[in-house]
């Protein structure tokens, strides 16, 4: 034991001491030879030379004994690494042209796995920023297996007062709102969080306290905790930030505690400041719309908690049943994981195989120039193995010099990898955590693996055909012999194939996203975009919150300041809602009950998105009345209140047309007025582009909220407008908020941005494929047309056609092309069903489409063959002849 | 060379620990020693005997120094010498020799 540790450190020493180790043998043999010297020209009365001589020959070759020396060290591996190295560098410096194209092509595979992989790293690998990640969960109400949704403050304290499976629970709920510390207010991000969803995530600030259970207590000082960002951009820095106080909203809070820096968002909601959130007692079982978390006690599994939230929801229900009638809402834990995860592991499968293909791809296609280079080689290894280098040495230098031309696509790969993850950030899928994908330790020890396993594949054909006996025979027969055996040209046939059979579903893929995406863009969104601004506008609280349930300050500010809006030049219309078309995530939906067909006690009433309106919202929106009648001045609410539903709806719930003057119970409220239907207007979507347009509108005429969203219609340019517009606000309210003031069309196209950039992103990856299953057909060819120069040139001298001879080389190439295709049509065929879900209007087994994609491929092949084949039929055959029988 | 006898495999370790039982000694004269004690008989092939010594080295027989060789007229040299392992290993590789050559010769002997 002992003795192989003395050992290993001998050997460790050996390595890293070579040069002296080196030195001291040498200084060793030339004590000896110097001694021997002396005492053969003592003994024999020779000259010092003759001695000399004599004690080298005597000795038996100098460098031959230190070849043996260093065998006996252990370190001749090592020397023979270096020698591979200097070798393979050499041989590759000598092929620049293979080298760069190689290096580039496996960079291009590298760099896109690695962007890939980072992203992935951040946002599936990665744990969340929390202790024991894998305790925390998010509680959201479900009434079926698709139907789920945030819970209310009624849920939330319901949970906290009879839960027995969570160490703690807390409740979040997320606004932007007017931000000031003692300037101007500006418009961001609060999270109204309670003291437990510190203590459920495990996050302490790093300077000051957290909120704690004082904080929640009804009466209790306002306090708030804010981030790192804010503290320094605000606040002066983190230690100066605890004791100032924050405006959020109109409500002095005084800051106890700064985040980490690294805590941007809590739970996966974004937040500037994340004041104490005050909770009233509520009401009614609604409103919806908070986040409560909550980590499992030691011991509890999810299941256990799912239980415990079936038995909360039963005797919550029996408490609010007068506001809430749906019993099959139950609570529901979900891992907090998953919550914020969302649909990216879907888009990131989808990117992964993306990659994955690109990669095969460039395998392939290296493997294949590897192959001709090998062929011309043959000769010089042949030698090598004749002048005695064994079988694995020879081996060993193949593989050293396609591992080193795949480490350095890696190295280049990760450099493309790096400005790939910023690609990636900026047009990814909208997920949590994306934003801290970057190019990790990780993933650079990712690039290097794939890049040692592509090294191996690469070179592994050679080597093969080596152990085969290949060598040897290549010194005699020349590289023909060799380079055009029916093996390596059937594998080099192989490998296009192969190229076109991976590129194909790539960009099948790419192909169906992008004619998706079109159609996508082709839906009407229910208005007319150009022309049209919209933003969010806020009042500050304090002067304009309600007194006594009126909130007559709040309407007279709208009131004038739509007059104001009104008379600026170049505005047409001006009109205000609570919320904006494809506002999707942040969609206001309600439950109702038609009066008529009332749904059986106890089951889920119907929703649609529901939007509170001025009445010239829809003259500034550019929605059209199609039957009933618009809001008036008299339609406020009381005791018979009116509603305006979209075409969509109408035909949903009356297909007979019979819509106008039907009745319904609106959000569950049994003792309100019922509401009735006035008008139909045509549709709008307020979800997403291609969901059903449906949706419901009340009018705005009391209950103004002091945030709403301005919808301005303009004469001219509509970004020309906005100034004008924000002056007009201002000049009624001095310190109102405008924030996300953009033109309506600018928001149309974010709102289908997700499936722009997948389809744009898989394209890239696709062109790619192609691209390099394009350099591996003309690389194959190229080398099948300069092998076969003699022949060709002997066809043409018999008088073949020039014509049949690029007809010869075309049909070869797209012989390959058009295998490939075929194999990967059924490749496609099977992988494609997996997007249905991202489709729109689109099958997966589109026959335009997939045909398309297959003629585009067959293009591109036929091109690429083309090149090829006119320089096989620009053969001279004289030249051809002469050079074939002179070589 | 006709009158000079190939090593046999094996023994060169044994031999050289012989010839360090006396004290230490540097490469030429352990390949000197061994000649004058063999009276010219054994030719230790040079390109063995480092090799050799290394590997006795390494499995911790012999340890080497650096000293100064006076023959040498002052020049630094590496002296090998016997650890306690290596005594141990040399004599019962000497016994394990004896054992054998005593062998080797019975069967010569007989006819």
């Amino acid at each position: 034991m002992h003795q192989s540790i003395r050992r290993t450190l001998r050997r460790i020493r050996a390595l890293t001491h070579r040069n002296t180790l080196e030195q001291e043998l040498d200084e060793e043999v030339r004590l000896h030879v110097a001694l021997e010297a002396a005492e053969l020209a003592r003994l024999h009365n020779l000259s010092p030379d003759d001695a000399r001589r004599r004690a080298l020959v005597a000795f038996g070759g100098v460098e031959r004994y230190k070849e043996a020396h260093r065998d006996a060290r252990g370190v001749r591996w090592l020397d023979e690494l270096q020698q591979d190295i200097r070798y393979a560098a050499r041989a590759l410096g000598r092929s620049p042209t293979f080298t760069l194209s190689a290096i580039a092509i496996l960079a291009l595979g590298i760099g896109a796995c690695t962007a890939v992989f980072s992203v992935v790293d951040a946002v599936v690998i990665s744990h969340l920023p929390y202790p024991h990640d894998d305790r925390l969960i998010q509680i959201y109400e479900r009434n079926s297996p698709t139907n789920q949704w945030p819970l209310s403050v009624a849920d939330f304290q319901a949970i906290e007062q009879w839960q027995r499976t969570f160490t703690d629970v807390g409740l979040l709920r997320q606004a932007d709102v007017p931000v000031a510390t003692g300037g101007e207010p500006q418009r961001m991000s609060a999270g109204y969080a309670t003291s437990g969803l510190f203590r459920a995530l495990g996050v302490a600030p790093v300077v000051g306290r957290a909120l704690g259970p004082a904080d929640d207590a009804p009466g209790a000082p306002p306090v708030a905790v804010v981030t790192h960002r804010f503290a320094v951009d605000h606040l002066g820095g983190d230690y100066a930030a605890v004791g100032r106080s924050v405006d959020v909203d109109g409500v002095a809070y005084s800051v106890v505690g700064v985040l980490d820096q690294r805590y941007t968002d809590l739970g996966g909601r974004k937040g500037d400041v994340w004041p104490d959130a005050r909770l009233a007692p509520p009401q009614r079982r609604g409103p919806f719309g908070m986040v409560v978390i909550a980590r499992l006690k030691d011991g509890v599994t999810i299941d256990d908690a799912a239980r415990d939230l079936a038995r909360i929801s039963r005797r919550e229900f029996v408490v609010w049943q007068a506001s809430f009638q749906d019993h099959e809402a139950t609570l529901v834990p979900l891992s907090l994981r998953r919550v914020m995860l969302g649909d990216a592991p879907k888009t990131l499968i989808l990117f992964s195989a993306a990659v994955v293909l690109v990669m095969l791809i460039a395998i392939a296609n290296v493997a294949g120039l590897m192959l001709v280079r090998a062929a011309g080689r043959w000769r010089e290894v042949s030698l090598r193995a004749v002048l005695g280098a064994t079988r694995a040495r020879i081996a060993r230098l193949l593989v050293t010099e396609s591992v080193m031309v795949s480490l350095a696509g890696a190295a280049v790969g990760v450099a493309l990898g790096i400005l790939g993850v910023r690609v990636l950030v900026a047009v990814g899928p909208r997920v949590a955590r994306l934003a801290e994908a970057h190019v990790h330790v990780r993933a650079i020890l990712f690039a290097v693996a794939l890049a040692l396993v592509a090294g191996i594949i690469i070179g592994a054909y050679p080597v093969v055909h080596l152990a085969r006996g290949g060598a040897g025979g290549g010194v005699l027969g020349g590289e023909r012999s060799v380079g055009g055996t029916r093996r390596t040209q059937a594998l080099r046939a192989a490998f296009v194939v192969a190229e076109f059979a991976l590129a194909l579903p790539l960009l099948a893929a790419a192909a169906l996203l992008l004619n998706s995406f079109v159609r996508l863009q082709r839906v009407n969104p229910g208005f007319d975009p150009s022309h049209v601004i919209t933003m969010s506008v806020s009042l500050p609280s304090g002067r304009y919150s309600p007194i006594n349930g009126r909130d007559t300050a709040i309407a007279t500010y709208w009131t004038r300041a739509l007059n104001n809006v009104r008379t600026v030049p170049g505005v047409v219309a001006a009109g205000l809602a609570d919320q904006l078309p494809l506002s999707r995530d942040n969609l206001d939906e309600n439950n109702f009950d038609l009066l008529d067909r009332p749904v059986p006690a106890g089951t889920a009433q119907p929703v649609t998105p529901w939007t509170v309106v001025t009445s010239d919202y829809f003259t500034a929106l550019g929605v059209r009345l199609l039957s009933g009648r618009m809001f008036t001045p008299t339609d406020t609410g009381g005791q018979n209140p009116v509603l305006i539903v979209s075409q969509s709806w109408a035909h949903k719930y009356f297909p007979d047309g019979t819509a106008i003057g039907r009745k319904m119970v609106s959000g569950g409220c049994t003792s309100c007025p019922p509401v009735m239907i006035i008008g139909i207007v045509s549709d709008v979507t307020y979800t997403n582009l291609g969901d059903l347009p449906e949706g419901a509108y009340e009018p705005l005429t009391e209950g103004w909220g002091r945030t709403l969203a301005l919808v301005v219609r303009t004469r001219g340019d509509p970004a020309a407008a906005i100034p004008g517009v924000s002056a007009a606000l201002r000049s009624v309210e001095p310190s109102v908020t405008i924030a996300d003031a953009t033109p309506m069309a600018e928001r149309l196209s974010a709102s289908i941005a997700d499936p722009r950039h997948a389809a744009s992103l898989v394209a890239g990856f696709a062109l790619v494929a192609a691209l390099l299953a394009a350099i591996g057909i003309f690389g194959t060819l190229s080398y099948t047309v300069s092998m076969r120069r003699r022949e060709i040139g002997v066809r043409l001298a018999l008088g073949a056609k020039r014509q049949a001879v690029t007809g010869m080389i075309v049909r070869r190439g797209m012989a390959h092309a058009a295998l490939g295709a075929a194999l990967g049509l059924v490749a496609a065929l099977i992988a494609t069903r997996w997007l249905r879900s991202k489709l729109f209007e689109v099958s997966p087994a589109d026959p335009l489409t997939l045909g398309a994609v297959i003629v585009g491929l067959l293009i591109v092949a036929l091109a690429a063959s083309w090149a090829p084949a006119r320089r096989a039929a620009a053969i001279d055959p004289a030249e051809a002849i002469r050079a074939e029988a002179s070589g | 060379m006709a009158d000079r006898a190939d090593l046999l495999q094996g023994t060169l370790d044994l031999l050289i620990l012989k010839t360090l039982v006396l004290g230490p000694l540097h490469g030429w004269a352990i390949s000197k020693r061994l000649r004058q004690l063999s009276d010219d008989v054994l030719e230790v092939g040079q390109g063995s005997l480092y090799p050799a010594l290394y590997r006795l080295e390494d499995r911790g027989w012999i340890r080497a120094e650096w000293g100064t060789s006076p023959e040498a007229g002052g020049r630094r040299a590496k002296f090998y010498s016997l650890t306690a392992d290596g005594r141990k290993h040399y004599a019962a590789e000497r016994s394990q020799w004896r054992l054998f050559s005593t062998a080797v010769e019975r069967v010569l002997k007989a006819t």
